[in-house]
């Protein structure tokens, strides 16, 4: 492994850079299940007894600090490379906590050069602290091939 | 046909075909129901001044679009993960189809792998999922 790649890892791979709350409504839930297309009503109907977001929802969620403050660029800025959404529970309106951290750090390396790759977990939890969700952003800095 | 129970999986099965409503009230919908509701999702001449070919539809709506698709080829599916590679822009209304086809089908643990595209009507794939999703025995 490279050696800026392991000092990185090193020094911010799963340590908690920000946390942020987030208020969920019926509403929200509602217009994101049917502008998707689900047609559940579990998804799209508030009255209904298992009322809950659609599984996605939670990606939505963007943090306060997108970045440790401190984290290296890597030759550029990042661009969004992905999303991962891992639901661990029903995600229902009411308070939602973001906590977020560096998950991993990896390189790919081709023709133009090597990517190095981010990936944020936010950890998400509801008001009674249950875990519903890892939500994944996958951010690729491109460095500049060595002339 | 929509699926209920694992037993009804066949490896390399494909799901039905979801053309997703990517058109711009749509998608302005979605965008101030997931607080993204930044000009380059919502307005197609703020976005060229941002240099883009015109309005996207966000990432995590095409991801929305994936589980959706999955849902309503099987209702009682429990989505388990869904990770998408965005490729290039999906714009705002332009014509979309997701295609999805079954990769692995693990009846002891009533999990099913999917991979899944987003493409335009030129064949090109906009965006790649693969998605997790347990169903009934």
């Amino acid at each position: 492994m490279d050696v800026d790649i392991a000092a990185a890892r090193e020094k911010f791979l799963n340590r908690e850079f920000d946390t942020k709350a987030f208020e969920v409504t019926a509403q929200n839930i509602v217009e994101y299940a049917r502008a998707c297309g689900e047609l559940a009503p579990k998804y799209t109907d508030p009255k209904h007894p298992d009322f809950q977001a659609p599984p996605t929802f939670a990606s939505s969620f963007i943090a306060g600090r997108h970045l440790p403050q401190d984290y290296p660029r890597f030759g550029g800025l990042g661009m969004d490379a992905g999303k991962g959404i891992a639901p661990k529970a029903p995600l229902r309106p009411g308070s939602v906590t973001g906590k977020s951290h560096i998950h991993d750090i990896y390189t790919k390396t081709g023709r133009s050069g090597r990517m190095v790759f981010t990936v944020i977990r936010m950890e998400l939890f509801d008001q009674d602290g249950t875990k519903v969700a890892d939500a994944d952003t996958r951010v690729v800095s491109r460095e500049k091939p060595t002339q | 046909m929509s699926i209920s129970k694992i037993s009804e999986v066949e490896f390399g099965a494909e799901l039905p075909v979801f053309k997703p409503d990517t058109g711009m009230d749509n998608v302005r919908r979605f965008a101030t129901a997931a607080g993204w509701n930044g000009p380059r999702f919502t307005d197609h001449e703020a976005a060229r001044k941002e240099g883009l070919p015109g309005a996207l539809v966000p990432g995590i709506m095409s991801q929305g679009f994936l589980a959706a698709m999955i849902h309503r080829w099987a209702p009682e599916a429990a989505i388990e993960n869904v990770d998408t590679v965005f490729r290039a822009p999906v714009l705002v209304d332009e014509s979309y189809h997701i295609n999805g086809v079954v990769t692995d089908v693990d009846e002891d643990t009533g999990l099913v792998e999917i991979d899944l595209t987003v493409a335009n009507d030129a064949g090109e794939t906009r965006v790649f999922g693969t998605a997790s999703v347990r169903l009934p025995s």
